[in-house]
């Protein structure tokens, strides 16, 4: 301040005097004195940063093998945070050549990430970018042991003071005993600490990820056992009446589950909460108690389940699942999304045209098809004359949407069907009338994803607006808001039992929520990418969920630990199926392939050292089937394990 | 410092009505377009992936800009990725081919067809794990097993997979049959257009076709026998025959007998072709190159396969009452098996044979034209088997050229271009009694060969001037003048004066070859005596590379 007060006395007086000349060469050798220590200032920062995080790098390749893993660790958050300084202090120009210089070393682990830092061009940007504004913010937690930690300590003490600002953005957490050797990758993805204590915490919480009981699944496994109890003592019983005999015990079974749901009913409508029913722990798959009120099942479908599942083929690492696929034809790109009815009959499909257009495939279908007759012969009848009415359209035209449609899915009994939009709404539609029921309005930005629970009248629903939401189809208005999700909520889907739901987002996690509480019950951290898709085995036990890299992940719900990823596919995996009795996962991709995973190997070798830490166990590949050009959009198992694929011919390829 | 030069910055603020920016401006707001075009960019990604595509399109990014509330850019939107042009002499600059659309000639083109509706068609893309061959799957590399492909191929229509395990009726689906019915007008009618090329392309590469097989292998042995005369029929058939077996789907082992007999009708048949004009040779060229490949690839499963096709063969050409087209079809359909068919079946019978071709190919003997030109023919086959014997020879016993005898090549190399034909034969003739290897080659060949119409031929007087240096240059100095002789000797015999002295030297030629067999071990002799049997025909069949090693 003084010395530019006397500066100003001078120039002043210099003015005053009228010594014109003088004062030019005063005000010159000023302003180069000025731009010369701004110029050399700014090389010093930059250069030091640039030499600084040079040398850490160098010393932490050249470190020893044991500490390596854990001291190259370091060096992303080093980078980023050496990057976003050099913005934040307006050296675009720099930041840029330092980041170019050295992004290579971390596009594997963190391509998305550093495509997203990229851009950062001024110092408002770091503000304005989330991703930015909360890795500065928080401090990443980096896991070290003990030596390393010395190592590195050490060495920023005497060669690389400069570093030092920077590595006191990265939180230490110090470790007795050896240093790991292997990539925890959940560790190593995501920049800021905090959310892997809130995963840690999310993680302690209880969860019931048992079946329901009285499922029909179970009384059918009951009812096979007893019929297999009469058979072995030698009543040799025709299955006809076998039959018979299983649905006399089934019609009293629902009469007293009927008054029993309905006396739940009441208490729902009173108190808006039911407490947690204790979970009964069966040897093989816990039993939990339904926490939602479902729809009834007529007796006929309820029938025609018990049907497919005497008939459902076993599915194994040996005997693989038959496919049948299902090809859209002359979409010229417009396809969005698709969805097939549990047996295969109805097949939707959801259009950037803002149309919906669903198939009876027993119509157009091939006769012979020992799928098709499982009792949708009412529904079939209902759009039969409803399409003969209409122009001769093979298929049934929904329109309704202002926007592309993003997704749809059916009910599971196909009478109705689900589609979301970039409208901002999702509606629901009669396959029966092929008209539109109900205009559900909520989201405040596209709905990415929309799935019918599996018993149907509820459904949920992923938006853009990063909020995951439950709906009834009675209502109008969401039940629940699922809020948490840093990023787009890009897909969602059902426990079995009806009580979560698991939603998938670009954030790179997948969470999953309690339907009744709308909390987050588990987090998983894992993915490098944005997650497109979900699936939960039918025990209820498992998750696979598949991202835009091609990686397929396996996760223990109720530990919330992962099986290691594993690169399932060179490109996005749209989809996931597990069979009907979780053998298998089925997976279809972008790159035009349908895999077959083997699960029960895998998942065993989980279970039984589920005391050790460390993921060890992979997927198994059983069978990679190519199609001809056409990306796998959607899969499907259906009650009797049959494969349903469906996707749109890529033309031009 | 950003990707965005401040030069588009100011053409953009021209663009809409600020003429004069000034440059620090542009220069600020640099880093921000990028900064929001990437984050736009980043915005269209995630539309993209939920529509389910890896390619990025304009409508994409409409929607994310409607995502931020801007107004979506017009005059993008297609179905499809918009396709850059290159600027020509620019690396990295690309623009849109945006055409000027002349409105009156829009009016007036006639109303497109109006595109396709969408449409869902089922196949099965595997079956309890397998994946079937029908044409909606990709082709799988090839047939895993040929009880394993029977099993998957025979009962396997599109349309009746769950037929698989019952006993099976064989039925053709509707499309299989219009595929059959058009393949089969193409060959009968319009076996020389585009679209029949493009029928052979399908023939070789789908998979799916298996159950056409038994229809296709009646359908050609049917319109064989029925359409002789025919050449471009039977052309278009064996050309079909062809495609279907390089098609790597087929399983077509089963079917080979029942597709033998044509071939060899193509190959042998007395009289192919509605005139005496028509180019059979051709067809029976095409059908020798088939049946080799035929046996190169099937031979190991059909042990029997080769022997008795050789028989029918080599009947065939040891019968003299057959025809000179029959006899020409046995040799190129011998020789197509390989030099050591050639070897063994073809050389010991040469002699012979000369003597009963000889009278033919005279002009005095022989007052029929056609009929001399085809014993010409057979000549000239005979000549291609010989030759691509020797070539295989000469393959597998590189070091017969062996480099000392380089130098006295060279030396008389001058010599040998300069003798007379007389002289030179004489000279060789009797350097031969001492050397015995050598005299093979001395038998002075037969200026027949030179005789031979070059139309098949390959030599060329030009081409055997060069060639003769280094073949001969395996042996002696002495060979070296035989040949050149022997190419002046074409020169002086192609207009067929000296018939009788070729005569002479060609049963001297057998002798020699008769002894060449005798001691058949010896292989650099086999080649000496096959050289001087044709002449320089035969240099073409030596490979360049051994050539250059001499020269």
């Amino acid at each position: 301040m003084e010395d530019e007060d006397i500066e100003k006395a001078v120039l002043t007086y210099l003015r005053k005097k009228g010594l014109k000349l003088t004062e030019l060469a005063l005000q010159e050798d000023q302003s180069r004195v000025s731009s010369d220590a701004s110029h050399s200032r700014s090389q010093n920062v930059a250069d030091r940063y640039f030499d600084g995080y040079s040398r850490l790098r160098s010393w932490a390749y050249n470190s020893l093998d044991s500490y390596k893993h854990e001291l190259l660790c370091v060096l992303y958050p080093v980078f980023i945070h050496c990057f976003m300084d050099l913005v934040a202090q307006g050296y675009m120009q720099e930041a840029r050549t330092f980041f170019h210089t050295f992004r290579e070393d971390h596009e594997i682990m963190h391509l998305r990430d550093l495509q997203k830092l990229e851009g950062i061009l001024s110092p408002s940007h770091l503000e304005e970018m989330e991703l930015a504004r909360i890795s500065r913010q928080n401090k990443v937690k980096i896991r070290l042991c003990q030596s390393s930690y010395g190592l590195l300590q050490q060495f920023i003490h005497k060669k690389c003071l400069d570093m030092l600002g920077v590595i006191n953005q990265i939180n230490f957490e110090v470790t007795p005993g050896q240093p790991t050797s292997i990539s925890d990758d959940s560790e190593a993805v995501v920049l800021v600490g905090a959310s892997q204590d809130l995963a840690r915490e999310i993680n302690q919480k209880e969860l019931h990820w048992g079946l329901l009981e009285d499922s029909v699944e179970e009384r059918m496994e009951k009812a096979l056992s007893d019929s297999d109890k009469t058979e072995v003592e030698g009543n040799k019983e025709g299955y006809p009446e076998e039959i018979n005999k299983v649905k006399k015990t089934d019609g009293n079974k629902q009469g007293t589950s009927f008054s029993n749901k309905k006396k739940k009913d009441k208490a729902v409508g009173a108190t808006g909460k039911t407490t947690r029913s204790e979970t009964s722990m069966g040897s093989v798959a816990p039993r939990v108690k339904s926490e939602l009120t479902g729809p009834q099942l007529p007796p006929e479908v309820e029938l025609s389940k018990f049907e497919d599942l005497r008939n459902r083929a076993q599915l194994n690492s040996l005997a693989l699942p038959s496919v049948s696929f299902y090809t859209f034809l002359h979409t010229r790109n417009g396809l969005n999304c698709s969805a097939i009815s549990h047996d295969g009959s109805l097949v939707a499909g959801g259009f950037s045209d803002s149309s919906v257009k669903a198939w009876d495939m027993a119509k157009i279908g091939q006769p012979g098809r020992a799928s098709n007759s499982q009792g949708e012969n009412g529904s079939m009848q209902g759009m039969h004359s409803l399409a003969s009415d209409e122009a001769k359209r093979p298929y049934s035209l929904l329109q309704g949407h202002s926007g592309p449609v993003y997704s749809v899915s059916f009910s599971p009994f196909a009478d109705f069907l689900l589609s979301s939009s970039s409208d901002n709404t999702i509606r629901l539609w009669s396959t029966r009338l092929n008209a539109n029921l109900v205009c559900y309005k909520g989201h405040n930005f596209p709905v990415w994803d929309a799935q019918f629970s599996p018993v149907g009248h509820y459904f949920a629903t992923a938006s853009h607006d990063r909020t995951a939401r439950v709906w009834s189809i009675e209502r109008i208005q969401p039940l629940r808001v699922m809020a948490g999700h840093l990023s787009d909520v890009d897909c969602v889907q059902w426990h079995p039992n009806c009580n979560y739901i698991v939603t998938g987002s670009s954030d790179k996690t997948v969470r999953l929520w309690d339907v009744q509480s709308g909390e987050c019950a588990r987090l998983f951290i894992g993915h490098r990418s944005m997650v497109l898709s979900l699936a939960i085995s039918p025990d209820g036990r498992f998750m696979a969920s598949g991202d835009e890299d091609g990686t397929i992940i396996m996760w223990d719900l109720s530990t919330g630990r992962s099986v290691s990823p594993i690169m399932g596919h060179n490109s996005c995996v749209w989809t996931l199926a597990f069979s009907c009795e979780g053998t298998l996962l089925a997976s279809g991709s972008a790159d035009c392939m349908v895999k077959l995973w083997d699960v029960t190997s895998s998942m065993k070798a989980l279970k039984t050292d589920e005391s050790k830490s460390g993921p060890t166990s992979r997927l198994r590949l059983l069978k990679a089937l190519p199609t001809k050009s056409t990306p796998v959009y959607n899969l499907r198992f259906s009650r009797r394990n049959l494969l349903f694929a469906a996707g749109a011919l890529s033309a031009g390829s | 410092m950003s990707i965005v030069p401040k030069e588009t910055i100011e053409v953009i603020a021209q663009s809409i009505g600020i003429p004069n920016l000034s440059p620090d401006v542009a220069l600020a707001l640099a880093p921000d377009v990028e900064y929001r075009l990437r984050e736009i960019i980043q915005e269209a990604i995630k539309c993209m992936r939920h529509s389910k595509r890896t390619v990025l399109t304009a409508d994409d990014m409409d929607s994310a800009l409607n995502l931020r509330n801007i107004e979506p850019i017009y005059g993008f939107a297609s179905g499809d990725p918009l396709k850059f042009k290159r600027a020509i002499g620019h690396k990295d600059l690309f623009y849109l081919d945006d055409r000027e659309v002349d409105f009156k000639e829009v009016i007036d083109a006639p109303l497109p067809k109006a595109p396709l509706d969408t449409a869902v068609v089922t196949h099965w893309l595997a079956i309890e794990g397998v994946q079937p061959a029908i044409p909606e799957n990709p082709p799988i590399e090839a047939i895993v097993a040929p009880q394993d492909g029977k099993k998957m191929d025979h009962g396997k229509d599109d349309s009746l997979p769950v037929d698989l395990k019952l006993p099976i009726k064989h039925v053709l689906s509707r499309e299989l049959q219009l595929y059959f019915d058009k393949i089969g007008e193409l060959i009968l009618l319009r076996p020389e257009t585009a679209l029949f090329k493009e029928a052979l392309l399908s023939l070789a590469k789908d998979s799916g076709l298996h159950p056409l097989v038994p229809y296709f292998s009646y359908f050609i042995a049917d319109e064989v026998s029925r359409n002789l005369s025919n050449l471009s029929i039977l052309f278009a058939l064996m050309r079909v025959l062809k495609s279907l077996l390089s098609n790597p789907h087929i399983h077509i082992e089963p079917y080979l007998h029942q597709m033998m007999p044509s071939i060899i009708t193509c190959l042998v048949a007395k009289r192919v072709g509605e005139q005496v004009s028509d180019n059979h040779w051709a067809i029976r060229n095409f059908a020798a190159k088939l049946v080799s490949s035929i046996c190169r690839r099937y031979g190991h499963v059909y042990h029997n396969l080769q022997s008795r096709l050789t028989r029918t063969l080599i009947h065939a050409f040891l019968d003299p009452s057959k025809a000179l087209t029959q006899h020409y079809g046995a040799i190129r359909g011998l020789s197509a098996l390989g030099p050591s068919v050639v070897r063994l079946l073809i050389l010991p019978n040469l002699e012979t044979y000369m003597q009963l071709l000889d009278p033919e190919m005279q002009l005095d003997k022989q007052k029929n034209e056609l009929k001399r030109k085809e014993a010409w023919r057979v000549y000239g086959s005979l000549l291609l088997a010989a030759g691509s014997c020797l070539y295989d020879r000469l393959r597998l016993f590189p070091g017969l050229l062996s480099p000392p005898d380089i130098q006295p090549w060279k030396t008389n190399k001058k010599i040998a271009l300069t003798h007379l034909p007389n002289n030179k034969r004489k000279a060789s003739s009797t350097l031969n009694s001492h050397q015995p290897p050598t005299k093979k080659l001395a038998v002075d060949p037969t200026g027949a060969n030179s005789q031979f119409p070059s139309t098949d031929g390959p030599a060329t007087s030009s081409s055997c001037g060069s060639n003769p240096n280094h073949h001969h240059s395996h042996n002696s100095s002495n060979n070296n003048s035989s040949s050149a002789g022997n190419i002046t000797n074409t020169n002086t015999n192609i207009n067929n004066a000296t018939g009788s002295g070729a005569l002479a030297q060609r049963m001297a030629g057998s002798a020699v070859l008769r002894q060449a067999w005798k001691e058949d071990m010896d292989a650099g002799h086999l080649l000496s005596s096959l050289h001087s049997l044709f002449g320089e025909g035969v240099f073409s069949f030596i490979q360049p590379a051994d050539m250059h090693l001499f020269i």
